[in-house]
């Protein structure tokens, strides 16, 4: 099944962010979308996870799917601990040995176990990012919406953080789409990378990067050219 | 228990040394019990107090009072708190009318209380309408504090309403609840002992203070002041040990 927008519209008053908008998804893929602020990033995502209606177009593939999301701060309950915080979002449909089961694999695959009891205050800004991803992850999703989640954390957190998210991903090849405004991240975590224009957004530039994760390396003259070509777009 | 004493404490002790020998010099200097009496005797008087065959029913009575009032303006307090913080319309309605009650000076509400109620129920009446407002201002406080990011997140992840309620709504306004409820009681409840003092119900900490004045028994006005305080202390300690256990959380 295909996931796939079709000739999408919205306005915010007087502001187009979509008008004949069309992209298209691959499933089990991790598609970047960049692009600068202010174009219609969120509001895509928004449109995606169902909390923001369009004003019209056609949305496929995506009403009987379940969605996590990790944002741009990782939003945890203050007055549960870490494993409580994984636990929230499990239904309670799901038997209790089931929802520990599924907490504990995430606790031990996202490297938290000295930190499980921890409330979140007491938890680094990257911590607490990487609790939000064992959240996502123990949600029984099929597709994973991730709006900036890097954003303001330094560069040795991010590569640890691209490298921990692209090891939980191989396991069972989630759909993920991913909105950024930094060229490295993209680059680093995409499969399919789409820059986005200005509103009302077009798809300026889209390109498919078949390098495994682990064989990327910014420093490569592939991904040179690669950025040097994504950052021409994304001048226009 | 475990008591540890640091630096700290031990001048809050030397603060308690000092109001106790500032009380002994003026009782020394007026040299009278109609005026001040001494702090030793006044001890010996709030010892018997407890002594007293009818002390567990005067102070139990003021207490239950106290406590009645209380749960009333709690439970009244936190829903229309509740309702005030959610809906904007029904908050600037109330708006005023809390700013009224707030206003109105105790004693006013004593000399109507008087009238409209039975001498037992006036302090509880008066508790309440000092104490709800306190509440209400507070819980109301509490909602339109809650981070709406935090609710986003709930509902894209499908969390039930009921558990939206019971796991984000209520942990977020727990702390201001208990703020809420150990200002109101502090307030509350010296104005339940006004009300008593005024009303003479039959048992009453009021009661007696009232009683005590009339026959200069000044030493008695004192132990029973005592008692109030040790009482509001009781209460102040139970409301922070709530916050300890329940409230762990923060940093």
């Amino acid at each position: 099944m295909r996931l796939e927008i079709k000739d999408l519209h919205k306005k915010f008053g007087d502001l187009t962010l979509f008008s004949d908008f069309s992209i298209e998804f691959h499933e089990g893929t991790i598609t970047s979308i960049l692009g600068p602020s202010g174009c219609g990033k969120t509001t895509l995502l928004n449109i995606i996870g169902d909390v923001i209606k369009p004003d019209s177009g056609q949305l496929s593939g995506f009403s009987e799917k379940t969605i996590s999301y990790i944002f741009q701060d990782p939003r945890l309950l203050p007055w549960k601990t870490v494993r409580e915080n994984i636990d929230f979002v499990l239904g309670r449909d799901m038997p209790a040995e089931e929802r520990k089961k599924i907490t504990d694999q995430l606790i031990r695959l996202m490297e938290l176990e000295d930190f499980a009891a921890y409330y979140p205050s007491k938890l680094s800004g990257g911590m607490r990012q990487r609790v939000s991803i064992a959240r996502a992850f123990a949600y029984p999703s099929e597709i994973i919406l991730m709006d900036e989640p890097l954003k303001g954390l330094d560069i040795k957190l991010k590569l640890s953080l691209i490298r921990i998210f692209s090891r939980m991903w191989q396991a069972d090849k989630r759909t993920v789409i991913f909105v950024t405004h930094d060229v490295d991240e993209a680059l680093l975590l995409g499969s399919d990378i789409i820059v986005l224009s200005r509103a009302p957004a077009r798809v300026l530039f889209k390109k498919q990067i078949e390098i495994p994760f682990e064989n990327r390396s910014l420093e490569s003259d592939y991904f040179r050219e690669l950025e040097k070509d994504l950052m021409t777009a994304l001048g226009n | 228990m475990k008591i540890s004493f640091t630096g700290k404490k031990y001048i809050s002790l030397a603060s308690v040394i000092f109001m106790l020998l500032v009380w002994k010099l003026l009782s020394m200097h007026f040299d009278s019990d109609f005026v001040i009496p001494s702090p030793e005797k006044t001890l010996l008087a709030t010892l018997k107090l407890f002594t007293d065959a009818s002390f567990l029913s005067i102070a139990g009575s003021t207490v239950a009072r106290g406590l009645t009032g209380f749960i009333i303006s709690l439970v009244l307090g936190i829903g229309t708190g509740i309702v005030t913080g959610i809906n904007p319309y029904v908050d600037a309605f109330l708006r005023p009318v809390l700013v009224t009650i707030r206003s109105i000076p105790v004693i006013s509400i004593i000399l109507l209380a008087l009238i409209w109620f039975n001498p037992g129920s006036v302090p509880v009446f008066i508790g309440l309408l000092t104490m709800f407002p306190f509440i209400t201002t507070n819980v109301s406080d509490g909602i339109k504090s809650i981070d709406r990011d935090l609710v986003d997140m709930a509902a894209f992840y499908r969390v039930s309403r009921e558990r939206i309620v019971r796991e984000l709504y209520i942990p977020a306004i727990m702390p201001f609840i208990v703020s809420g409820a150990s200002s109101a009681l502090g307030i509350g409840w010296r104005a339940i002992i006004i009300g008593e003092v005024l009303s003479q119900p039959e048992y009453g900490i009021g009661t007696m203070m009232q009683t005590a004045q009339t026959f200069l028994n000044i030493d008695a006005v004192i132990a029973w002041t005592i008692i109030a305080v040790l009482i509001s202390y009781g209460f102040e300690k139970t409301i922070r040990w709530i916050e300890g256990r329940f409230i762990n959380w923060r940093s």
